[in-house]
């Protein structure tokens, strides 16, 4: 979206969640609300969901303000992952920034991961985006369970994608949770830094852009 | 464009009675007076949704009261947001959808316009294609009935040339001997008067043979089928032979009267006008069922035209008949009774003259058929 007002002095930016259904899109931002303690921090929307499952979508959105006084704002959705719901999640998608795409790791739901990937692809194409320009990472969820395909069978698998290395997650127990969206973040700033000069209009570095907006209990983000 | 995402301004959330009715409710509540304004008051609490403030309120000397007010007025606006959030998204996926159908549906006009068209080409071409098919067969029927005519015609004139050569000269050399004859004979009454009859005979026989030489030519002009190029003809001529043809066909004597008057030659194609006439008199004899029956053949020379007329007082043509006469293959006789190309044929012929046909036709009262060609 990059959504930037100059006369406002305001930056809004878009993080999307997206994967095929129950992969655990949710839970990921039900972390993430949990766990990160930004600078700002809005409350979570969990927008209508039927059996769990998202019908329009969630959002949570985190902010910084910039040392010039830029205010910065990270628009956090997830889209609904169930496959008839794909205008929604073409809406939602729209002018996103960054991409997190959840894959599921259990072996049955390879077909439903390649499936939503490709979507992803399509939908981005539909959108006037390329897959290969957007900052996008990759995490395989629900790690903690019996029977995950093997981590190194994954890793071998996307070794020679852009997307390269993938995170690995369990969600439901809070792990790899923050470390995706670091990594994302790490992909998305340099694509703003080129464009709008953060570092030296605004005085946010790489590392203060993803300290701030990824801090989490404990850690000083000051 | 505002996409569903857009940060909504107070007054999208709330209208401006049911703001001034939650806060004096809030007011109520508290007993504190409060303000909220869009615009930054001093000493005021921020109202947010999103990260975004939609307000300052303020509650002079009671930042507690403040604050807690705030808070809830957040709460409040947050179940709002989402509410309007899942709306606009529905409505903007609604929007999508809806562009999207009707993105398909102009493709689909697309598709079906240029099926509607191809369709529509195909049906010129079949059509097309039967018309050069009906041209042909007409052609072709036209040439085969007018060979077997001409071979007809041919032989016939082949077989009587030689007879009525002899029979000429033969007739000659008698009426010679008569006169040497007559010399040698008594000079009484009875023998003149039979001379006299002898001589009639003669001279008859004379003149029949010379008619019959002049259908065995009629019927070479006829049988000359292949002529390719115009030469001048007379149509009375051409409708003498025609009529004699006819009539041996139908092997009895039928009542044609004819009244023509003298024409100038007309440049044609003799074995084609003959055939064309052919066919006309042929309809025309077949339409005489009834006993009385006439028909009449006139010709008439005009300024710039001649006419030929072939009436007849048969059973005449029904009116919705009438249209479709000149349709190859249409025929009101049995099956197996003619082909139904013989107006056909005639037409064609006199088109090929650049001439016109006429049909007048009242059902029961008969038939007129006018030929009108212009002198060149
Ligand atoms: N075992 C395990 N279960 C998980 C994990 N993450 C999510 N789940 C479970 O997977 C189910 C679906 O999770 P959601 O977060 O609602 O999935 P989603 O991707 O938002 O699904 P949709 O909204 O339908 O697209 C829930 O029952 C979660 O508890 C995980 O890391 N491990
Ligand atoms: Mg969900």
């Amino acid at each position: 979206m990059v959504d930037y007002r100059p006369h406002e002095r305001k930056l809004i930016l878009k993080v999307v969640f997206y994967g095929p259904a129950l992969s655990g899109k949710t839970t990921n931002l039900m972390q993430l609300h949990n766990l990160l303690k930004p600078q700002r921090k809005g409350e979570l929307m969990v927008l209508e969901t039927r059996d769990d499952r998202t019908l329009f979508f969630d959002l949570l959105p985190i902010g910084l303000r910039g040392e010039q006084g830029l205010d910065l704002r990270l628009k956090i959705y997830t889209v609904p992952g169930q496959v008839q719901h794909d205008s929604t999640r073409k809406a939602v998608l729209s002018r996103a920034d960054g991409v997190i795409f959840v894959a599921d790791s259990q072996p049955l739901q390879q077909d439903n991961n390649a499936n939503a990937f490709e979507n992803l692809a399509e939908n981005l194409t539909k959108l006037g985006m390329t897959i290969e320009q957007l900052p996008l990472v990759i995490q395989f969820n629900k790690r903690d369970l019996e029977g995950a395909v093997a981590e190194s069978e994954l890793r071998m698998r996307w070794r020679e994608t852009p997307w390269a290395p993938l995170c690995m997650a369990s969600a439901l127990n809070g792990h790899g949770v923050v470390e995706s969206f670091r990594a994302l973040l790490e992909r998305l700033y340099p694509q703003l830094n080129h464009e709008f000069h953060l570092h030296s209009n605004e005085g946010i570095s790489a590392e203060h852009f993803i300290r701030q907006l990824s801090a989490v209990a404990g850690e000083d983000h000051a | 464009m505002r996409s569903f995402e857009d940060d909504p301004k107070l007054l999208d959330m709330l209208s401006p009675e049911r703001l001034k009715r939650l806060l004096s409710l809030i007011e109520t509540l508290s007993s504190h007076s409060l303000r909220l304004e869009e615009k930054y008051l001093k000493e005021a609490e921020p109202v947010e949704f999103n990260l975004e403030c939609l307000a300052w309120l303020h509650c002079p000397g009671r930042p507690d009261v403040q604050q807690a007010a705030a808070r809830l007025l957040e709460f409040i606006l947050m179940y709002v947001g989402k509410y309007r959030l899942a709306a606009n998204m529905h409505h903007d996926t609604t929007r999508a959808s809806y562009a999207e159908l009707e993105r398909q549906n102009i493709a689909l006009q697309v598709s079906e316009a240029r099926f509607r068209l191809l369709s529509e080409e195909l049906q010129t071409r079949v059509d097309a294609q039967v018309k050069i098919i009906e041209k042909t067969q007409r052609q072709l029927y036209e040439s085969a009935r007018l060979r077997a005519v001409g071979q007809l015609a041919a032989g016939v004139a082949h077989e009587i040339n030689n007879p009525v050569g002899f029979i000429s000269s033969n007739l000659r050399v008698a009426s010679d001997y008569l006169n040497e004859i007559s010399e040698k004979l008594p000079d009484d009454k009875n023998t003149h008067l039979m001379l006299e009859d002898f001589r009639a005979l003669l001279s008859e026989s004379v003149s029949g043979a010379r008619r019959i030489a002049t259908i065995v030519t009629d019927l070479k002009t006829f049988s000359n089928i292949d002529q390719a190029d115009f030469t001048p003809c007379s149509l009375n001529a051409l409708l003498g032979t025609t009529c004699h043809l006819l009539q041996a066909e139908h092997k009895a004597t039928l009542p044609l009267r004819m009244e023509l008057t003298e024409l100038s030659p007309l440049a044609g194609y003799p074995a084609k006008l003959s055939q064309a006439f052919y066919n006309i008199l042929d309809n025309a004899v077949k339409a005489l069922e009834k006993e009385g029956g006439e028909i009449r053949i006139i010709s008439r020379q005009h300024q710039a035209t001649q006419e030929i007329i072939i009436e007849d007082n048969g059973c005449g043509i029904p009116q919705d008949v009438q249209a479709c006469v000149f349709d190859p293959f249409f025929t009101t006789r049995p099956v197996g009774a003619g082909s139904g190309l013989g107006l056909t044929v005639a037409r064609d012929v006199i088109a090929a003259h650049e001439g016109e046909i006429q049909l007048d036709s009242q059902e029961g009262q008969g038939t007129r058929i006018t030929l009108r060609f212009w002198n060149k």
